[in-house]
């Protein structure tokens, strides 16, 4: 064996730019599935497009596990079709040249990091040496001789994405895949994800019940509750949707008299601690009655933390064993 | 189909399940032979003396007592895809799940062959020393040069029984307490009581009395009507195995 090479972190990316692949579009159409009385998807439809990062969200039970699960193949749906350039995973004469996934960390405990990716670069016909390079990609080329039993959690993330990376395949599939990662992993992760899919034309889908998790790293997001689509769009369309609402915040010392300013001219307000949240207006318009009325202003700004309630808003009630109340059953319609 | 094979045996030498069940095989040949060997030509265990031909059949036949360490190999080959998870990343490089299971058959029949043949080896040279100072080493003439074979066919049948059990399983620890009490228990069990023992001949264990050598039993199939019945009980848990469980949904 040859020395091996001091792996860190900054390499990772030189080390993966060998080429752009050939773009393939992830595409999801009426798929359903049930496990007894439960419907744990129903009718769900999406598309992954190849150059993005795209994220799955919803909160815990909403499908999103068993929905990667029929994509790839392992799971029958009762109805519909998940394809791939329009083949399903199942008819892929080289499925991990196509498509990775990091579903599970699934490992025999006894095995070692590089045997465990040997493994599979032999049932795939691809040369070990695979192995070694995609150890030293993750991070953890100085692990691989190591037991996998004996890996921390965040070590067998990057095992199980080393293991999805073998085939320098064109699409990646992420389910949960920050969990156990610490605050480093995860900053490594997001850059690592936004290259393959910016730089190299790759298309990753990744799986979150948290929007903040991903909200940094995703360009497009499919929202899911109880197993049926919720919202599917750009991160600005979804951010649009939270500053469409038209919340602003504005600081004034005559807040009082700018608020009947704004009431008269029939915008919505509250007032607060010397500030005033307006709806249903924008900054602009905010500023320029401000103006005209010659009402001073300290503070005026577009509330932007709206994503997250949007999200709740979308999401809430849809949990697979939620308890019922009023609000939920409105949600869910 | 090679390149699925060969992640089978490095899947099998990446950990040391094998080399357990190997060594545990040669002790339990090694223990059975000396036994036999030592108790030859003793009136009350009715073991034939050293040097007659029965007695040569018996003891090189010895190695097919490792036929439950083989059935546990196989069926370990198979439970541990589910037992530690790796039935996805599995079945995520080869979709078609009945491919994996063919590529075990051939891969554990292929690895169980070689350990077969340590095992047999051991038989033969323990016996041949042992039953040696007693007067009469065995010749490796070809009639116990073929018993040496059979058992070592009938061991490489039983690692292949063993995918196949898996396959159908899928539960580990289910599935090798099942094989022991199916071995220990059950079979004894009909073997022994009058009215079922003339099934036995079509059951596993009559079918391995056939291929290899039997001591005071019932009727039996010929020599090689066991060996095919064996391969035919494999394939059958394999294939029922692939077509039940292996295709359901992996969770």
């Amino acid at each position: 064996m040859g020395p091996t090479p001091r792996p860190t972190r900054g390499d990772i990316i030189s080390i993966a730019s060998t080429a752009s692949v050939d773009p393939v579009r992830v595409e999801v159409r009426g798929l359903s599935k049930s496990f007894g009385q439960v419907q744990a998807v129903s009718d769900l439809g999406f598309t992954v497009e190849p150059g993005s990062v795209t994220g799955f969200l919803g909160p815990n039970g909403a499908g999103k596990t068993t929905t990667l699960r029929m994509l790839l193949g392992l799971m029958q749906p009762d109805a519909g079709t998940a394809t791939f350039n329009g083949a399903p995973y199942t008819s892929l004469t080289d499925p991990l040249r196509t498509v990775g996934a990091v579903l599970e960390t699934a490992f025999h405990p006894a095995r070692s990091g590089r045997n465990h990716l040997r493994v599979y670069c032999r049932a795939a016909g691809l040369p070990l040496t695979r192995a070694d390079e995609v150890l030293v990609q993750v991070g953890l080329a100085d692990a691989g001789n190591r037991r996998a039993g004996g890996y921390s959690l965040g070590m067998r993330q990057r095992l199980a994405l080393a293991t999805a990376l073998l085939g320098d395949p064109a699409v990646l599939v992420l389910d949960e895949p920050a969990n156990g990662l610490d605050p480093e992993g995860i900053q490594w992760l997001r850059g690592f994800l936004r290259h393959m899919a910016h730089d190299q034309g790759r298309t990753v889908l990744v799986s979150s019940h948290l929007l903040s998790e991903v909200e940094q790293t995703v360009d497009r997001v499919v929202i899911v509750g109880a197993g049926r689509l919720v919202r599917e769009g750009s991160m600005e369309q979804l951010r649009s949707g939270a500053d469409g609402a038209g919340t602003v915040l504005v600081r004034s010392p005559e807040v009082a008299r700018l608020a009947d300013v704004l009431r008269a001219e029939g915008a919505h307000v509250t007032q607060e601690d010397g500030a005033l949240t307006v709806s249903g207006s924008t900054p602009a318009e905010v500023g320029r009655r401000a103006f005209a009325a010659g009402v001073e202003l300290h503070e005026l700004r577009s509330h932007t933390s709206g994503l997250e309630e949007i999200y709740f808003q979308l999401t809430s009630g849809s949990e697979q064993f939620a308890a019922p109340s009023p609000t939920a059953q409105e949600a869910t319609r | 189909m090679i390149r699925l094979v060969r992640a089978e045996w490095t899947k099998l030498f990446t950990t040391k399940v094998w080399l357990g069940l190997l060594l545990g095989s040669i002790v339990l040949v090694i223990g059975f032979a000396v036994l036999f060997t030592s108790f030859a030509g003793n009136a009350e265990s009715g073991i034939p003396p050293v040097g007659s031909s029965l007695y040569e059949e018996l003891a090189l036949s010895t190695a097919a007592n490792a036929n439950i360490l083989f059935l546990i190999l196989g069926i370990i080959g198979m439970t541990q895809e589910y037992r530690h998870r790796t039935a996805t990343p599995t079945f995520l490089t080869t979709p078609r799940r009945g491919r994996v299971v063919i590529a075990k058959l051939l891969a554990y029949a292929a690895a169980s062959a070689v350990f077969a043949l340590v095992v047999v080896a051991v038989n033969y040279v323990v016996v041949a020393i042992h039953a040696g100072a007693r007067g009469a080493a065995p010749a490796l003439n070809a009639e116990n040069a073929a018993v040496l074979g059979r058992s070592a066919l009938a061991l490489v049948i039983y690692a292949v029984i063993g995918v196949g059990i898996g396959a159908l399983l899928k539960n580990q620890v289910g599935a090798i307490v099942g094989g022991l009490v199916y071995l220990f228990v059950i079979e004894p069990v009909i073997r022994s009581i009058p009215a079922t023992a003339g099934a036995y001949k079509w059951m596993p264990g009559g079918a391995l009395e056939a291929l290899t050598a039997t001591f005071e039993g019932p009727e039996l199939l010929a020599g090689w009507q066991g060996a095919l019945l064996l391969v035919a009980y494999g394939l059958v848990f394999a294939f029922l195995g692939t077509v039940i469980a292996v295709r359901r949904d992996v969770v």
